[in-house]
């Protein structure tokens, strides 16, 4: 795919004859480099898992954080660089608050996603107006689950800046055997436990490590609680709903 | 001469249209977080504010802004009472008999409301949001010190521009207890057992004091509160209305009615026997 | 909260329009001649029901003892589409400074039609009423000289009525009166609309007097109301008067009618 490497490598900005922005193309691979993280959007609320890769059996599990809390009603898992990612759920939050404090309502997971994807086109020399935060494309990518007046929903959001609304999809280094089992395995009528139980048995396929309940992470945003993330009693009955073979 | 002013004036139809600033405030999804406010095009825009709207100084200011309240919270064992009035005036006018100056930064927080009417709603709305944002940064609540202090250099940060708010920030939290800020917009910022503010302050601050115990039981405090501003409204023509009561507990605040003056003296008169100057004779 | 303020209660003598010459600030110092606003008079009036609101305003403008024009309306249909706004949910009425007035309508205008590009959907009314309160509010120290009120539907289909006061406090309402004639009719209003000092007869005497219950009113006799609080208020108030413009906002749209005044 990059053999024709060239001098509009080093370009930020600068589109490379056949029309390619090859930094913005890297910072593609560069989640594909991510630890797996995927989202299963059900009638009932979506569901976000993902791999905490342990390296060190003296590294505190619970400061891995690869799922967090954008608003009561969005949460998002990440794939990538991860320090990349904390700059873009502090401006999903400052937009997400922002929106409350103007228009007394909740914002719209979508119009979240946008405002996430509207920074990540903000590298290189700043356009007119806009002050550039970044000197490079964002190495992270993104799934937002959020429930609002439409139901839940799915977001993947990439560096280029390019969102879609998905029924399940996965991320990072495993996405591809991921993406596939999802496809397979996803119908419409899924609850959300079985969703939990699919999320877990995908990753579980993917992961190099053994699965158990403190090197996976699971979140749900639904109607009745929002976004929460599961504790470590709540998370070891899914792994235990898990089909063992 | 001419041509080198012709040089260097532009002609004033190329001023017309919005302005940049315009387009991207059009443009954008919600208005940035800028604490940017436009300003008058006057060298002292505060002494021009107040020629405008400060109905104490000219009663006859073209713009005027609601006043008066009696707004009071005490602390005591079983958390925090607050309670208010519910009138705002401009001048002498009655501009509303319905506000509701207990103002609910989110569920465990209440501010109240004792000046500018917009000053307060608007600043509190937005503590609420840095309150939010916050807890989603840090993952715990905020504590009632560190709300306050937010308000406190927020306003700080205005002195002398012509805001006009006196507020009560009453929260309970695991690291406090019963946690009860008074901030102004002078900049003062105090933690207290008891405040009054507004016009009728000292009247309420003359039951409130006499009666006062921090062992009061639940009961009893909040019949204190109620009872303290229908002392003010009673005797500062500034307050009347309703009476606003919330009690403030460790997992939030309860609501305890918003209810009319007018019966609740009645029957504290009657019933009570108080406010005997008052004759109850319809004749 | 503290709604709209309206004009002070009639004052004695005339001094109702501002003075041309600039006051003294408090500190005796001299004012620069900066003084943009000017009461352009008339009133506004909004009573939101069970499924409806009516939002209703006078159309003279004066400046002082002149009155300019015998049509200028008060009351904007918001964020529909096109010049028209076609399809409009949501009405801005304003009194007080008519040019101050349109560049809010402008605005607010603007930033409603924006909204629905930008989310999707159209805006509520209670998301209208935050914005506009925070648009108020960014002219703090340069306020516009208005008196807003905001009518529309809420998401259960209720009438939804907000007023405002110049620098963005507001309250949501049953119904309320702004403008010149404000003192004349909000009154009124209490005691017609929310049956203040109303009781019911025969419930006893003195102290035990039960208060009239508070039912919601029907629209014609809404109707009624609103256009006897204009007529009379014409009948005192020398900035009033003209026609009656009235909008009244409902779940299969905005209806707008136009009633003759007294002209003189």
């Amino acid at each position: 795919m990059f053999i024709a490497r060239s001098e509009y490598d080093r370009g930020i900005n600068t589109f490379s004859p056949e029309g390619r922005l090859f930094q913005v193309e890297y910072s593609l691979e560069a989640i594909k480099l991510g630890s797996t993280a995927i989202g299963v959007a059900t009638g009932e609320g979506v569901v976000l898992g993902v791999e905490k890769r342990v390296t060190s059996t003296l590294l505190e599990t619970s400061s891995v954080e690869k799922i967090v809390e954008i608003d009561r009603h969005i949460g998002c898992a990440m794939s990538g660089l991860q320090a990349d990612a904390r700059s873009m759920v502090e401006h999903a939050r400052v937009e997400s608050q922002n929106h409350a404090f103007h228009y007394n309502e909740k914002l719209r997971v979508e119009s979240c996603t946008q405002a996430i994807c509207d920074l990540a086109l903000r590298f290189g020399e700043g356009a007119q107006g806009e002050d550039s935060i970044m000197s490079r494309p964002f190495g992270v990518a993104l799934l937002i689950a959020g429930y609002d007046e439409d139901g839940p929903s799915l977001y993947h959001a990439e560096p280029s800046g390019t969102f879609y609304r998905y029924d399940a999809k996965a991320i990072g280094s495993g996405s591809e055997g991921a993406q596939a089992e999802l496809q397979n395995e996803f119908h419409k009528s899924l609850t959300l436990p079985e969703a939990e139980v699919l999320v877990l048995k995908t990753l579980k396929q993917v992961m190099e490590e053994k699965l158990d309940s403190k090197n996976v992470q699971l979140a749900s945003v639904t109607k009745e609680k929002g976004f929460r993330i599961y504790t470590d009693a709540e998370m070891e009955e899914v792994v235990g709903r898990l089909p063992t073979n | 001469m001419d041509s080198l002013v012709s040089q260097y004036s532009r002609p004033v139809h190329s001023a017309e249209g919005p302005s940049q600033d315009e387009h991207q405030e059009l443009s954008q999804t919600t208005p940035p977080l800028s604490l940017q406010f436009s300003l008058p095009p006057v060298a002292q825009s505060s002494a021009w504010l107040r020629a405008m709207t400060d109905d104490y100084s000219n009663p006859n200011c073209p713009i005027k802004i609601a006043h008066g309240t009696t707004t009071l919270a005490f602390r005591f064992k079983g958390g925090i009472i607050v309670a208010t009035d519910s009138r705002a005036t401009a001048g002498n006018w009655i501009a509303s008999q319905t506000v509701k100056k207990v103002i609910e930064i989110n569920n465990c927080l209440l501010g109240t409301m004792a000046g500018g009417a917009a000053d307060c709603q608007y600043w509190l709305a937005y503590l609420g949001m840095q309150c939010r944002l916050h807890e989603l940064r840090h993952k715990r609540r905020i504590s009632v010190a560190a709300a306050s202090k937010i308000l406190a250099n927020l306003v700080y940060s205005y002195k002398g521009m012509g805001l006009s708010m006196g507020t009560m920030c009453a929260g309970v939290t695991p690291q406090e207890g019963p946690a009860l800020y008074y901030i102004d917009s002078d900049g003062t910022r105090l933690a207290g057992n008891l405040f009054c503010v507004g016009s009728g302050q000292t009247f309420a601050y003359g039951v409130l004091d006499a009666e006062y115990s921090y062992d009061l039981d639940d009961e009893a405090a909040l019949e204190l509160g109620r009872r303290s501003i229908l002392a003010a409204t009673h005797r500062d023509a500034y307050s009347g209305g309703f009476i606003n009561l919330y009690h403030v507990k460790e997992d939030g605040w309860v609501k305890h009615g918003f209810n009319d003056t007018n019966p609740i003296f009645w029957k504290t008169k009657l019933e009570k026997g108080e406010f005997s100057n008052v004759t109850a004779d319809l004749e | 909260m503290a709604s709209v303020f309206s004009g002070a209660p009639p004052q004695s003598g005339p001094g109702y329009s501002f003075k041309q010459t600039p006051t003294e600030a408090p500190s005796g110092t001299r004012q620069h001649g900066f003084y943009p606003y000017t009461d352009n008079g008339g009133s506004t009036l909004g009573i939101s029901g069970a499924d409806f609101t009516i939002l209703a305003g006078d159309t003279r403008h004066t400046s002082g003892y002149n009155i300019n024009t015998r049509y200028a309306p008060k009351l904007f249909k918001i964020g529909g589409e096109g010049p028209d706004n076609k399809g409009a949910s949501i009405v801005l009425s304003v009194v007080g400074f008519a040019a101050d007035g349109e560049a809010l309508k402008e605005r607010l205008d603007t930033i409603v039609k924006m909204y629905k590009y930008q989310h999707g959907k159209p805006m509520s009314v209670a998301a209208c009423a935050q914005r506009l309160s925070h648009i108020l509010y960014g002219k703090r120290f340069f306020p516009y000289y208005v008196h807003a009120i905001l009518g529309g539907l809420d998401e259960e289909g209720r009438g939804a009525l907000y007023s405002y006061d110049p620098v963005g406090s507001y309250e949501r309402e049953q119904c309320r009166a702004a403008g010149a004639a404000a003192s004349l009719i909000m009154p009124f209003l209490d005691n017609q609309v929310n049956f203040k000092n109303q009781y019911v007869p025969d419930s006893g005497s003195g102290h035990e007097l039960q208060e009239k219950p508070r039912t919601p009113l029907d629209q014609n006799h809404v109707l009624e109301l609103v256009r006897d609080a204009f007529t009379s208020a014409v009948e005192r108030h020398i900035e009033v008067g003209d026609g009656l413009q009235v909008m009244i906002i409902k779940k299969e749209g905005i209806m707008e009618a136009f009633h003759p005044l007294k002209q003189d």
